[in-house]
């Protein structure tokens, strides 16, 4: 376990440099993305731009351009080119509207998910499998902002159900914060459920071919403990790795489900920095969201020696 | 005389497929008494495991077609309801299948799926109670340290040792009869046999009535009091052993007897050769490393594949290769064809070293050394026509292109026993036999001169085994081909070798003429390997059987 932390935690950080290096090149090769023009704002004359490049640096070279950067914004003193507000600062704010958000999503899109995927898999070719096939397919199929809009128009303007949306902290009323964050968490886990009910549906009807199933069935278990303990229990194994990566993907930043909502997260305000071509708070976005990619893949890597007990955790396969 | 255990009446079965219905078992009638072994024997696609599957209701479903009767103590099964059914399986009739590798489930202990089968019967046994049936049941089937083994996953375990705990699981609930679906096919011989004798004591001690399905008569021999041949859903051939055996009517059954490759039946020897070698291979080595390490990986141990071995095959010459699975035989096949790197040693061809040879110094010599391959269905790309297949090698050597092409292709298919009009069919249009045949013909375009084959007949039929094996030694005839042939089955590799090299543990224990090897083995491990081979012939299985007990 030792081992496979070390070794984790080394693969991160090469990955962090990896992005972290490749967003500032990519950056820096834009045309008119001028960082000293974007600080002088709107009174911006020639002399004040070479004053500000001349400050903040814009004339190094640029590795040394890049290490200021990446030590301003691993101390916290990384602020915005576009409003010289701290960017970690406004990073560490967006943190509960956007975990609200994915977590909640992700409790709802497992439980439909491994809900529907099971019933299809269990009444394969039936009735239900090929509702819930049409259900899936639609879900997959829908455009995220297409479904939101549908959402807010019906449940909202018309039905007053629901709030249009903003963020409610949880400490502040709990009951806001879920109501608010209903349509959110259903917009996004949409297109989840459908995946991820298809995945599993393969998955256990490819299981049930197994010879341990039909091990399961000889020594006279009842058809529901077949498909529970040896079917489904097999099948979660390839799920879990879908959901660590989608989750982790998540968790840097919702962008279009939080811009709808106007739910001002870390997808919100690097919607932002995108517009303003604003590379401090891109950088910092883009690296908190690798950080989490790399993380969650640890984290599935450890599920799995879990789930399957033949894979051994920091082995490398032959 | 009392009621059968077990009475199967008109059974038949059949699936209703795109291409219609398939009858699978098509009015089968026999009867199981208590304490007796019964012997379903038949090839692949007679029906014998549709028929035992049946019993246990395993093939139930929407597209199966089920008629007839099976009666366990008079109680109809094929209309029995679900629970009813249920609490049949596995406590009155247990069932044991092929491949003990993936009969378990790999995620849970083994401990907890035996637990799981008893709780399944008996919710009332508590699982510490039940852990402890588990312990004793590990126990009673010879698996040591069971206390500890209980605990133990699945992939933890041995082969023979999965096959031991499935038994086990099997005699969990103390059933009365017990489907044994070839249960010693997947199995090394050595180890064959101490389940074979597993099986046997179960039947003696316990009065543990059992139905052998098996493809096998070596094991049928050893272990049957009578036996049923299914040929085509049906049963042709019904009798004691013995009867079977030495007096059968039945045509089938006595076409299937006289192709059993026979361990004690030598083939016609050859002179032996003393001309310059074709393949000499010195003290070759191949170690496959073991890497670990913090932040870069370094060998902290290595595993021994082939651990210095040597020897010689002459022109034309068949040299039989014989091993347990393990021992480092189709390792060792490879590096000899450099399609793995050999970590040291000599293997020369035609005179000229090879070990070491780049790829592209390598390319003009694969023409002239091929290989067939063990699985005639995972060998043979389901996407391109067999004519493209066979005559891919002309392709790749630029040695034919378009009509040419299409004409040498078309030869080699007829060459092999098969039509020139097969050309445009895809694989899975062949049976397994037809589709080795395919890959002997691609492994003959080049005209090679040496020609490796990795258990070409293992996965066949055995009166298939017997056309290729002919095939094969024809070809050797036509062509001058000299074959490396790999098999863990000594039979077959005595009946097509002029010399044979035993195995075991990455090393060449023994080698020489096939009747030496065969006959008056040297090393302790071949003579525990002849003695495992089950014979096909019940008399001196008996003689076999009662000299050991002495």
């Amino acid at each position: 376990m030792a081992h496979f932390a070390i070794r984790r935690l080394a693969g991160m950080i090469a990955v962090l440099f990896a992005v972290s290096v490749l967003v500032f090149a990519i950056f820096n090769v834009i045309p008119s993305a001028d960082p000293a023009r974007q600080l002088a704002g709107r009174s911006a004359n020639p002399q004040l731009i070479a004053s500000i490049t001349k400050e903040w640096g814009f004339d190094d070279p640029l590795p040394r351009q890049y290490l200021t950067m990446m030590e301003n914004i691993l101390t916290g003193k990384v602020v915005s080119y576009e409003t010289r507000e701290n960017v970690d600062e406004r990073i560490v704010e967006g943190i509960p509207a956007t975990f609200s958000l994915c977590i909640g999503a992700a409790v709802i899109w497992m439980f439909f998910g491994i809900l529907f995927g099971y019933l299809s898999a269990v009444r394969a070719g039936g009735l239900l499998d090929r509702a819930l096939t049409v259900v899936a397919v639609t879900g997959i199929s829908i455009p995220v902002f297409w479904l939101a809009a549908i959402l807010l128009n019906y449940l909202t303007y018309r039905l007053e159900l629901f709030p249009s949306g903003s963020y409610v902290p949880l400490t502040e009323s709990p009951l806001e914060w879920a109501n608010h964050l209903i349509l959110p968490w259903v917009t996004l886990a949409v297109i989840f459920v459908g995946f991820y009910s298809r995945v599993l549906r393969s998955n256990m009807l490819d299981a049930m071919n197994e010879d341990y199933v039909r091990t399961a069935r000889a020594k006279g278990l009842s058809e529901r403990r077949v498909m529970t303990r040896h079917v489904l229990r097999n099948s979660l194994v390839p799920i879990v790795t879908l959901f660590g990566l989608d989750f982790g993907a998540l968790l840097g930043g919702a962008i279009v489900v939080e811009g709808i909502f106007n739910i001002n997260g870390i997808g919100q305000y690097a919607y932002e920095s995108l517009i303003n071509l604003d590379l401090p708070p891109i950088m910092a976005i883009t690296l908190f969201g690798a950080f989490f990619i790399v993380l969650f893949n640890a984290l599935v890597d450890i599920a799995y020696a879990y789930l399957d007990p033949r894979v051994k955790l920091g082995e490398t396969a032959q | 005389m009392s009621p059968p255990l077990l009475s199967v009446r008109d059974l038949r079965v059949g699936f209703a497929t795109e291409g219609g219905l398939v009858q699978a078992v098509d009015g089968a009638s026999f009867e199981l008494a208590a304490g007796e072994v019964l012997a379903i024997v038949g090839e692949s696609g007679s029906g014998k495991s549709v028929t035992a599957e049946t019993i246990m209701g395993l093939t139930r479903g929407p597209n199966t077609r089920t008629e007839g009767s099976i009666a366990l103590d008079g109680r109809e099964l094929l209309d029995a309801g679900e629970e009813e059914l249920r609490q049949v399986r596995g406590a009155r009739i247990a069932m044991i299948f092929q491949n003990p590798m993936t009969s378990f489930n790999p995620v849970y202990r083994i401990g907890a799926q035996v637990v799981e089968a008893i709780r399944a019967h008996r919710p009332q046994v508590g699982r510490e109670e039940a852990r402890e049936h588990a312990v004793g049941l590990l126990d009673a089937v010879g698996i040591p340290d069971p206390e500890r083994r209980v605990d133990r996953y699945p992939h933890e375990f041995s082969g023979g040792m999965r096959q031991r705990a499935m038994i086990a699981m099997g005699l969990a609930l103390e059933p009365e009869i017990l489907i044994a679906d070839e249960p010693t096919t997947a199995l090394d011989v050595t180890i064959q046999a101490q389940i074979l004798e597993l099986l046997r004591r179960l039947n003696r001690e316990r009065g543990l009535a059992t139905i052998l399905i098996t493809h096998d008569f070596g094991v049928v021999a050893e272990l049957a009091d009578r036996v049923l041949v299914m040929h085509e859903g049906r049963i042709v051939e019904r009798g004691s052993l013995d009867d079977v055996f030495y007096a059968s009517k039945d045509p089938y059954t006595r076409k299937l007897l006289g192709s059993v490759v026979r361990l004690d039946r030598a083939a016609p020897l050859r002179p032996a050769r003393r001309e310059q070698p074709l393949l000499e291979v010195t003290d070759l080595v191949k170690h496959f490393p073991v890497r670990q390490g913090l932040l870069f990986d370094r060998e902290v141990d290595r595993v021994r594949a082939v651990d210095g071995v040597s020897f010689s095959v002459a022109p034309g010459e068949t040299l039989g290769l014989v091993g347990e699975s393990g021992s480092g035989k189709s390792t060792l096949s490879r590096a000899v064809l450099q399609l793995l790197r050999p970590t040291s040693g000599s293997v020369r061809f035609g005179g000229r070293e090879i070990a070491g040879l780049s790829r592209r110094q390598m390319q003009p010599l694969r023409a002239e050394m091929q290989l067939i391959f063990q699985d005639p269905y995972a060998s043979l790309n389901p996407r391109k026509r067999v004519g493209q297949i066979v005559g891919e090698p002309l392709r790749l050597h630029g040695r034919a292109s378009g009509a040419d092409l299409r004409s040498q292709a078309g030869e080699l298919l007829e060459r092999v026993g098969l039509a020139p009009e097969h050309y445009n069919r895809y694989p899975h249009e062949f049976s397994g036999g037809q589709r080795q045949r395919i890959g002997i013909a691609r492994a003959l375009a080049l005209r090679p001169k040496l020609i490796v084959a990795d258990e070409p007949v293992s996965a066949l039929d055995v009166s298939i085994r017997a056309q290729i094996l002919a095939l094969l030694s024809d070809l050797q005839e036509e062509f001058g081909l000299t074959y490396v042939f790999v098999a863990h089955d000594i039979g077959v590799v005595r009946q097509v070798s002029d010399r044979i090299a035993v195995m075991h543990e990455g090393r060449i224990v023994e080698q020489g003429p096939a009747d030496q090897v065969c006959e008056r083995p040297a090393n302790a491990y071949t003579q525990t390997l002849l003695a495992a081979v089950p014979v096909p012939d019940p008399r001196e299985s008996r003689a076999r059987r009662s000299s050991s007990a002495s």
